[in-house]
């Protein structure tokens, strides 16, 4: 979708994206010549529809506030039901244990260049990632992953 | 100077300050306003939309250019075995020292996770990407039923709650670009795709998927089985998608007390006295086209497969069918793979 100031005969430019409400956006597109700015206002289904494809609505530039996809991972709230489940898919990094449960596993520490290992695969693959890694590493007795833990890991469960 | 090209659309400011040439009026044409069009605009102002589907797909060639064939098992019809026979074939192909991946891309219903024992499977991060998972016997699997235990169901964040007839199927295609991209595939010989059920989802899959792709499309002897599938081969083949044949699953029940295959189906006639050349029962399993109005297909059989109570237990296990024993299924199995083989070169 694009935008024309027809008075000027130009191309407007996106400005800014308000945070959603209720599902609606508010999309505000100026004209570089007049100055003169519209906002398009989108609704739950049209919000949703853009979404879908998996990108970021806003300007190149916005910082997370200003986008419509807060995380950048249009998948950041799949898989809700499946947390602290069998798989692993709580992200102990960032939830807290949950209270009653059983004691927490010793604590795993992890390296910058292993979390920046981590920070390359789908978000709605990570918490279940790093739990399986870091029962990997307990299980060697290893308590900070590391890239050759990861290495490690990779040889045992992947192609 | 020559006039611009489309110089009609670039009317000077004056005049389309106007937004009318003229021409309209009370009781005349409808005014025209000269503005750019659509096409005349680079960029999209900003939003990148786009450019970000662009760069998605970028990430899918990129990710998919050491994959010497990409092959999709679909049907159209549902409860027909796609996901088994989509394993086992790989299975065949991997003993013979193929390398091969598999994406379950029914993530509505992933059957793959618990059939090639990757349920538990950890995905681990490599340099630039996620690592695929890989079952014992060293084919690639991923399967969203290695996420998501049997118990819940995929779900999505949504704005638009109660309306996901709108958008869910766009969100899984995106969802599917996502893993195609964010994984490792590597350097492949077949990479199978086990589609999930629905004649419109399989030419869908076709259409995201593109030319590279071929179609295997499995189908049981039921005419109404045959149908669906016949619809699918339809479907694919006016969009010039490359249809490499169809298997005919659960052609026959193999029982292993009399070691014998006996009809599952009214229209599954094994013809007894034509001896196959590697099985011991001396009978052997012809597909049943266009017999007693059930439609022809118009593509090559691949093969009959029999249905086996050991291979459904095995795929129940993730176990994978110890092959080269010489039983109607395994033998099967072999002659489908190495049919597809041939079709691919």
């Amino acid at each position: 979708m694009k935008f024309l100031c027809v008075p000027c005969d130009t191309p407007m430019k996106l400005q800014s994206v308000g945070p959603p409400d209720r599902g609606s956006l508010s999309v505000v597109y100026s004209c570089p010549e007049c100055g003169y700015e519209m906002a398009m206002l989108t609704n739950a289904y049209e919000t949703q529809v853009v979404q879908s494809l998996g990108v970021r609505i806003g300007p190149a530039e916005a910082s997370g506030e200003a986008t419509a996809t807060a995380s950048g991972c249009p998948f950041s709230a799949m898989l809700p039901a499946s947390r602290g489940s069998g798989l692993g898919a709580r992200d102990s990094a960032n939830d807290p244990e949950p209270q009653g449960q059983v004691a927490a596993p010793v604590a795993v520490r992890w390296t910058a260049a292993a979390e920046a290992r981590l920070a390359n695969i789908p978000s709605f693959v990570r918490p279940m990632a790093r739990t399986g890694i870091e029962q990997f590493a307990r299980e060697r007795g290893v308590l900070e992953v590391d890239e050759q833990i990861l290495n490690e890991a990779r040889d045992f469960f992947g192609m | 100077m020559g006039a611009p090209p489309f110089g009609w659309l670039r009317a000077p400011r004056a005049e389309s300050r106007g937004a009318s040439d003229g021409a309209g009026g009370p009781g005349g044409e409808a005014p025209r306003i000269r503005m750019k069009s659509y096409y005349d605009i680079v960029g999209d102002g900003g939003s990148r939309i786009l450019e970000q589907v662009t760069e998605q797909r970028a990430r899918i060639t990129d990710g998919l250019a050491g994959v010497r064939h990409l092959v999709a098992v679909g049907s159209g019809k549902g409860g027909v075995g796609k996901s088994t026979l989509t394993l086992q074939i790989a299975n065949v192909l991997r003993a013979r020292g193929l390398r091969i991946a598999i994406l379950d891309a029914d993530f509505n219903g992933p059957s793959q996770a618990r059939m090639a024992g990757v349920q538990g499977a950890v995905v681990v991060p490599g340099s630039r990407k996620a690592v695929l998972p890989r079952t014992r016997n060293g084919i690639g699997v991923f399967s969203m039923g290695s996420l998501i235990p049997e118990s819940e169901a995929l779900d999505f964040d949504s704005t638009a709650r109660g309306e996901s007839h709108t958008w869910r199927a766009t969100k899984e295609f995106t969802l599917l670009a996502e893993i195609l991209g964010a994984f490792e595939w590597g350097e492949l010989d077949l990479l199978l795709f086990d589609l999930p059920p629905g004649a419109e989802r399989t030419v869908q899959y076709a259409d995201f998927l593109g030319p590279h792709a071929s179609f295997v499309l499995v189908t049981i002897p039921s005419e109404v089985s045959r149908g669906v599938v016949a619809r699918s081969i339809a479907a694919l083949s006016k969009r010039s998608h490359r249809v490499l044949g169809y298997v005919e699953n659960m052609s026959g029940y193999y029982c292993r007390d009399c070691n014998a295959i006996k009809p599952l189906f009214p229209s599954t006639r094994p013809h007894r006295g034509l001896a196959h050349p590697s099985t011991s029962l001396g009978m052997t399993l012809s597909p049943s086209k266009g017999q007693g109005g059930s439609p022809e297909l118009h593509v090559d059989c691949l093969g009959s497969v029999p249905f086996d109570p050991e291979l459904a237990r095995q795929c129940d296990q993730g176990i994978p069918l110890a092959g080269g024993d010489g039983s109607p299924v395994s033998v099967a199995l072999e002659q489908v793979a190495q049919r597809l083989l041939e079709s691919l070169d």
